[in-house]
Formats: structure tokens, C-alpha cells, sequence
């Protein structure tokens, strides 16, 4: 097929995978869901999916990956980014894993966790995290209500799991300035956390009309 | 023009003459007028009797009825300037009076700006429109201080300006301390670091020279602005007696296309590649480079990301990957880029915050292809050259003046089963950009009914008034998270201009001032996306708009901040762990709030908001609107996210 401009016919198979916003099938048990099957199904999986191999058989991390115990990103994110992951993980096709079998990786690297780490100790505040949002300058980047913008991602509501924002904002990548403990304490973050859980997720594309022009 | 057939007296034949008796002449005028003439004769003063009875022949002749600047006027005409844009200043006031007298102030009709860098940056706009510089006019040192950082702008975005700059050169001409004060040995000095060309001339016969001259430099690629000097006593002491004066024919040079061979070796380069990019940025120069950037891409069924310099392809066109460049580039065998101003940055990454690290993003053995005027024409001092990019082929060259010698040789070089291959690569490539433009919109569904509203949902909702008319957006969208390139369907060269090419807040508003005047005579909607920290560097372009009535919709991105060096002085906070409560101090623009409807309207113009909720945002628009299409400017106050 030749392109022309206004002419173009496209044949083919235009293939949904998202370009930033990734799509996951729903899987068939929550995510998180730490039952007892989940979590020996999810160490089966952990480990013969290939996963161990860069991340540590705990999830505690190498030199070749980040840890992953606490999991790093809501369940939901989870499963969309190892379908579709960036910088040199592999993708997790479903032939490897299942939406479920992941869903069951996340529920082990949940319940290996140590029980007093900072993500499962803390209660956030989300009315203070309001607060706090705006007088940190997160709205600077990521906009009032979280929603990003070109130069940083949407937060609101976060793909990242509370253990994973209190690990990234103290050793960003990027442009993301890094936020010690001296300035942000790690109970500011779950109140930030918090208030980010707060906003529902965006519409999709196709139900705003002047989206659609 | 005429020959003068007055005395030529210069100012000092007359006060070593008239010393003596200047005291006296200081007579109520009334009462002069009053007396009767035998009278008058009677009882003056010894000068003023000679002058009387034509005894005294060495008097300064007050009226010159053929001043310098009337041929000047005349050099002027003869290379067809549309406006001049000035703020009145002495040492250009005898070029200023012929403009609007002698020239009948049309071609170039007089633009009234409230800033030198005002009139610089209207300058910027109306080029990049119009495709041909605008006359500006300074005043010697002070307003060309002013006018200096828009000059900078119009240099790093190798646009032309034709600038005339007043200078008092003659000491002994000065008459007080402001003429001293806005003198200079050197008047173009402390720009020539950012013109491409400029001159002094001394006399009429070198005026019209260099003016011409100064034209051909500004206009040939690389474009750049220009400084003419135009000295006091030039413009303003008549045409000396006997000049033979007259205005040099003007031909505008062909721009400089690449040379055969190097441009064979570009063809086939890009013919045998499996997956070449071609980057452009401000190859388009004209209309003419927009189509052949297309005919180019179409030929090879290439991929194309567009830096946005100026309006190089469409936005909507199967073949554009500008959203999803660095893959692209990564997975490409052979780059091209067309007039990219920083090709580094297209082929590197650079990653840290505190120490820069980078990182070759291309494949190895990936050939590189660079095709720019920018190999002609270097300065040394400022930096906006960029980093030195290692390429494979450097053709020297403007780039749209080489694009169809460049299309021609790949289709010598094509063979039918190279075409085969293209056509594959097309279908790839159509997919890939849908996919891309599918993540765009759903992007900017985040946060759609937020408030203040959302940089997307302005765009869409000016979209969605614009679309169907002939419009022209002439900002800068950067700093709204490029909305507008991400979501228009942009196919047309006016219909979008690129950036301030420098940086120089302080550019958007008068740019698109000048480019809405060069929109004017085509009838076309003009539109800005009006940045709050850029319009408040000098607002009174707003006036001009409105006394010139040039028809501009601009719809405010009030962010209530200098919100990229608020992020900075954050990033730096947070560096240095002090806590970043403080990080507003001094990049914020909130107490008290500035309410720029009633600036607009303070300047004449419709002006309304501030708006906070997106739905009252499509009314609003659609009444500045008629406004616009009625013939004057016209402003919506609205309030945003901050990107």
C-alpha cells in the first residue's frame, strides 16, 4: 500500500497496545488478592516465567532490575506493564503468563513483603494530601488534579503502588526532581497518596465528542 | 525627487554668524507680528534689522524641502516593504516624517508599537507569514537595547528583520545632552554578535547600496536580520546640491541548492535504506517546501518527525511519527534532517540532573544525512549552533531550495522493487501513526473536565470553533503540552509558525501580532494560545492591535506563572533538600491576580474571563470570534493547568 496524503486507505490490523496508556485484559482475580493458591500459584509463576532471573527469586532486586517486593505498581498497572514494559525488560506475552497467573505474581510479591515496611504501616490523610500536593509543587508537573501533562505522566488516580511512590521520589529517573526525607516525610507521601486514589480514571477518548472531530 | 532650491546653511555657519546677536532675537513672537514694518525696521536689533532688509545672507535656512530621508524613503519603496513598525524616536525622526509624509505613509505604512522589542518581534511573526522581512525602525542606543532580545529571537530562528537604527555619528550635531546620551561611535555593536549583516553608511550614494545590500543578505538563506545605521544628519540635511542620486536594482539571489553529487549520495542512501526518517524543522521556509517535504516522504514512504520549527508536514499525514520520535529514530538505518537546528538532541539522549550524561540513541552503522544553510553562516559568540552533530553527509545548503533536486535524484535511483518495498513500509508506518494518534487522544481525556481547565480541553474547545475556518495558530505551543500539533489537523504552511527560536519570553505576543497583519489581507482567522508571562513583558501590543486593527483571537494560557522556571527553582529546592514551600518566590504570578480581559479592554479590545470552568469556555470563543472576524483583535482570559 503507497501512503498519499487524504488518500491513504490502511488495511491491516491496527493493533490497540496503547502507546503510554497500555491496556490490560481484566483479569480474572483481582490483582492483590492474597489468598493462599494466589500466592504459591504466583512464586510458580515468579519463577518460570523468568521473572526471578532478573529480579531476585524474593523480588529484592539486582543489578539488572528493580525490586519488586513491595510491588512498585498498582495491580492493574502491573499486569499493563508487563505486557507492555519499557527500557530493557522483556514484554510477558500471555502465552508465558496468564492476566491471572500475573495477577497471582502480584499477590506474592505482596505477601512477601516485610510487614513493617513503610507502604504497609502508613494511613494517608487524603484532605491533608490535598494540601500538601499543591504546596510540594506536584501540581507543577503532574497539574491540579494529577491528570499529567507533556512533560510528566498522569498520577491521579497512581499506577504506582504506595511502596512505589515512596521509592521513586526519593531516586527519580528522568526529569523528576529527587524528594529526600528532609523535605517530604514518608507519611506527606501517603497523604499525597492518598488524595491521588481520590480522582477517578480518565474517560475514554471516545466518549468526549470534541475528541472524536 | 525633486532637486532642492533652497540655501544649504549648516547649523554651525549660522551661530558663528548670528553669536553676536542671539540675545536679541528673543522677542515676544506677538509682538513682533504686531509691529508695524517701518517700525519694526526702525527699532531692532542690529541682526534682525539686517535680517529685515536682506542685508544678512548667512542665516540658517529653517525648511529643507529635500531631506536625506526623502531618499531614503525612496531606496525603501523600491524593496517593497508592506509596514514599518517603530516607536518614535529622535534620531530616526526625519525618516519617521518622510515615511508618513513624503512616502504617504503606504508601502510601508507606519505600525505604531509601544516597545522596540515589540516592533522586532512583530517583525519575527509577520516573516515567517509573509515569507519576506518587515522594515522596523529604532532609536539609536536605547531602543535598540530594547530591541535587542527579539533581535536575538529572530537570528537563533533564522528569520529576517530589517532594521533601521537612528544614530547622532556628528558630535558637533548633537544638540544637548539626549542626543549625546542616544549616540554611539558603533551603533550596531552590540548586536552584530546576532545580525547577520550590518552597516554604517556615510552618505546618501552608500545608504542606497547598502540598502539594498542589507535586504538581499537578510532575505538569502540562511535568513537572518539585518542593522542599517541611518546617521542624523543624513536623514535630515537636504540632498546635497548636484547629488546624483539613485536607487540600485534589487534582485533577490537564488538560494543555494546542494550540490549534484552530494545530493546523488543523499538519494541513495535514502533509496537503499529500510527504514530512513526524515527530520525536518524549518525546511519550509515557503508553501513550496511544505509540498515538496510531502512529495519527498510519499516518494520514499518514510517516516517523517517534524521538530516544528515552521509548518513542515502535516500533522494528520499517514507518514508522521513526530509523536513517537525517539523510537523511531532508534529503529531507523538512515536519518535525514532538513534545516534541524538541533540534530544532537534528534540522534542522542541525554539523561541526569545534575551532570548531564548522553547516550547515542541510533543504531550502529545508522547513516546520518544533514541538509542546512545553517553550513554556510555561523556567528561565534552565542551558542544557539548547538552541539556538533557527526554526520555522514553534510550537504551545505537551504534545505527547501534542495528538496526537488533531492526528489528527483531518488526517483532516477528507484527501481521497481525498491518501490514494492516502500509501499510495504508505508502500510507499516500508516498503522504505526494511527496507533500513535489513538494514544494522543486518550491522553488528553485525562483530565478533561478539570479546573482550571486543562491545556487539551482549551485546545479542543478552540478547535472545535476554528476548524472549518481558514485559520493561522501563530503560538508557540509548547508550553500546552503541544496540544494543538497533537490533535489539529495541520496541513497548510500558515497554519502554524513555530517558536521564538531563542527562547526569549517575551516573543509570543508581538509575533503574533505581526503575523496576524500579514494574515489580514488573506482574510484568514488568526489565533494565539497567549502565554500570561510572555504577554506581561510588554502588553501594549495589545494596543497596536486594536489602533491598526489587526484581527488576532487570542485565547490566554494563564497559568498564573513563569511556571517553567517555577519547576526550576522547585528542581533546584529539592536538590539542594531545603525544602521547596518557598519555590514560588519570584516565578509566580498570582497576588494580586492579573486580570487580562480588562487589559484587553483597557487597550481597546473585546476581552473577556477569566474563565475557570470548561464549559463556559466554547461561548466565550465563539463571541471573541465574531469580534475577529469583524475585524479587530480580541481576547479570552482562561485559566489553566499548568502544561
Amino acid at each position: 500500500m503507497v501512503v498519499r496524503y487524504g488518500k491513504v486507505v490502511v488495511i491491516g490490523l491496527i493493533l490497540w497496545v496503547g502507546f503510554g496508556r497500555a491496556r490490560a485484559q481484566a483479569p480474572a482475580q483481582k490483582a492483590g488478592d492474597a489468598s493462599a493458591r494466589g500466592t504459591d500459584s504466583g512464586k510458580r509463576v515468579f519463577s518460570s516465567a523468568g521473572c526471578a532471573a532478573c529480579h531476585g527469586a524474593q523480588g529484592q532486586g539486582t543489578a539488572l532490575a528493580p525490586p519488586l517486593s513491595p510491588p512498585p505498581l498498582e495491580p492493574q498497572a502491573f499486569v499493563a506493564y508487563a505486557r507492555h514494559p519499557t527500557g530493557k525488560m522483556p514484554p510477558v506475552p500471555v502465552a508465558t503468563a496468564s492476566d491471572r497467573e500475573l495477577a497471582d505474581v502480584y499477590a506474592f510479591l505482596k505477601s512477601i513483603a516485610p510487614r513493617d515496611s513503610s507502604s504497609e504501616r502508613l494511613q494517608g490523610n487524603a484532605e491533608n494530601g490535598k494540601k500538601l500536593f499543591l504546596a510540594y509543587g506536584c501540581y507543577e508537573c503532574h497539574g491540579h488534579q494529577g491528570a499529567g501533562a507533556a512533560i510528566a505522566p498522569r498520577i491521579g488516580p497512581p499506577a504506582l503502588s504506595l511502596a512505589g511512590v515512596l521509592r521513586y521520589v526519593r531516586a527519580p529517573t528522568g526529569q523528576m526532581p529527587p524528594y529526600t526525607a528532609k523535605v517530604v516525610s514518608d507519611q506527606d507521601l501517603a497523604d499525597i497518596y492518598a488524595y491521588l486514589k481520590t480522582f477517578p480514571a480518565p474517560p475514554s477518548a471516545d466518549s468526549i465528542p470534541l475528541l472524536n472531530q | 525627487m525633486g532637486k532642492s532650491t533652497k540655501n544649504s546653511v549648516n547649523r554651525r555657519d549660522f551661530l558663528r554668524t548670528a553669536a553676536a546677536g542671539t540675545a536679541a532675537l528673543v522677542v515676544p513672537p506677538a509682538a513682533a507680528t504686531a509691529t508695524p514694518e517701518s517700525a519694526r525696521t526702525a527699532s531692532s536689533p542690529p541682526l534682525l534689522k539686517a535680517a529685515v532688509d536682506g542685508s544678512l545672507s548667512n542665516v540658517e535656512v529653517l525648511t529643507v524641502d529635500r531631506p536625506g530621508s526623502d531618499f531614503m524613503v525612496d531606496v525603501l519603496k523600491s524593496l517593497n516593504f508592506e509596514y514599518v513598525c517603530a516607536n518614535p524616536g529622535n534620531s530616526f525622526r526625519s525618516l519617521h516624517e518622510s515615511l508618513i509624509n513624503y512616502g504617504g505613509n503606504r508601502a510601508p505604512e507606519f505600525i505604531t508599537c509601544c516597545h522596540e522589542e515589540s516592533a522586532v518581534g512583530m517583525g519575527h511573526g509577520y516573516a515567517k507569514i509573509e515569507g519576506k522581512p518587515l522594515l522596523v525602525c529604532v532609536h539609536g542606543t536605547v531602543g535598540l537595547q530594547h530591541a535587542s532580545m527579539a533581535i536575538y529571537d529572530a537570528f537563533c530562528d533564522r528569520v529576517p528583520v530589517y532594521i533601521i537604527l537612528g544614530n547622532f555619528p556628528d558630535a558637533a550635531l548633537r544638540f544637548g545632552q539626549v542626543d549625546w546620551t542616544h549616540s554611539a561611535q558603533d551603533p550596531a555593536a552590540m548586536v552584530r554578535d546576532y545580525v547577520k549583516w550590518d552597516d554604517n553608511p556615510v552618505s546618501l550614494e552608500a545608504f542606497a547600496e547598502s540598502a539594498v545590500r542589507a535586504y538581499k543578505i537578510a532575505a538569502t538563506p540562511p535568513t537572518m536580520p539585518v542593522a542599517l545605521v541611518a546617521g542624523h544628519a543624513l536623514q535630515e540635511h537636504p540632498v546635497p546640491e548636484g547629488a546624483n542620486l539613485t536607487v540600485p536594482k534589487f534582485t533577490m539571489p537564488s538560494p543555494p541548492a546542494g550540490d549534484a553529487a552530494a545530493v546523488a549520495e543523499a538519494a541513495r542512501l535514502l533509496v537503499a535504506a529500510e527504514n530512513p526518517v526524515l527530520v525536518t524543522d524549518r525546511v519550509a521556509r515557503t508553501p513550496a517546501g511544505l509540498a515538496s517535504m510531502i512529495e519527498l516522504a510519499e516518494t520514499l514512504q518514510a517516516a517523517v518527525i517534524d521538530r516544528n520549527g515552521r509548518m513542515n508536514f502535516p500533522t494528520r499525514h499517514p507518514l508522521n511519527m513526530t509523536e513517537h520520535a525517539s523510537a523511531t529514530v532508534a529503529a531507523s538505518d538512515v536519518v535525514a534532517g532538513f534545516e534541524v537546528t538541533d540534530f544532537w538532541s534528534v540522534l542522542n539522549s541525554v539523561n541526569g540532573q545534575v551532570y548531564p550524561e548522553s547516550h547515542r540513541v541510533t543504531k550502529p552503522g545508522t547513516k546520518v544525512i544533514s541538509i542546512t544553510a545553517n553550513d554556510l553562516y555561523l556567528k561565534s559568540n552565542y551558542q544557539d549552533f548547538q552541539r556538533y552533530t557527526a554526520v555522514d553527509l553534510a550537504v551545505a545548503a537551504d534545505g527547501e531550495a534542495t528538496l526537488p533536486l533531492l526528489i528527483e535524484a531518488v526517483k532516477r535511483q528507484m527501481t521497481a522493487e525498491r518501490q514494492r518495498a516502500f509501499a510495504e513500509r508505508g502500510g507499516k508506518i500508516a498503522v504505526a501513526h494511527q496507533q500513535v494518534m489513538e494514544a494522543q487522544r486518550e491522553a488528553a481525556a485525562s483530565g478533561w473536565d478539570c479546573s482550571p481547565i486543562s491545556t487539551a480541553r482549551l485546545s479542543m474547545e478552540l478547535w472545535a470553533q476554528i476548524q472549518k475556518e481558514d485559520w493561522s495558530l501563530v503560538s508557540n505551543c509548547q508550553f500546552a503540552s503541544r496540544w494543538p500539533l497533537r490533535l489539529w489537523d495541520f496541513q497548510k504552511h500558515y497554519q502554524y509558525i513555530g517558536a521564538e527560536g531563542g527562547y526569549g519570553v517575551g516573543y509570543g505576543a508581538p509575533a503574533s501580532v505581526g503575523a496576524a497583519l500579514a494574515n489580514r489581507k488573506q482574510g484568514r482567522l488568526t489565533v494565539s494560545i497567549q502565554n500570561d508571562g510572555d504577554l506581561m513583558f510588554a502588553p501594549g501590543i495589545l494596543w497596536t492591535a486594536a489602533h491598526h486593527r489587526i484581527p488576532l483571537l487570542i485565547v490566554m494560557h494563564n497559568n498564573r506563572a513563569y511556571h517553567q522556571e517555577l519547576m526550576q527553582i522547585q528542581v533546584m529546592a529539592n536538590q539542594h533538600s531545603r525544602g521547596i514551600t518557598n519555590a514560588s518566590i519570584g516565578s509566580v504570578l498570582v497576588d494580586p491576580p492579573i486580570d487580562y480581559a480588562k487589559l484587553a479592554q483597557s487597550m481597546g479590545m473585546h476581552g473577556e474571563g477569566p474563565i475557570a470552568n470548561p464549559t463556559d469556555l466554547a461561548p466565550a470563543i465563539r463571541r471573541a470570534m465574531a469580534v475577529v472576524k469583524g475585524g479587530d483583535p480580541a481576547l479570552v482570559d482562561v485559566l489553566t493547568q499548568p502544561r
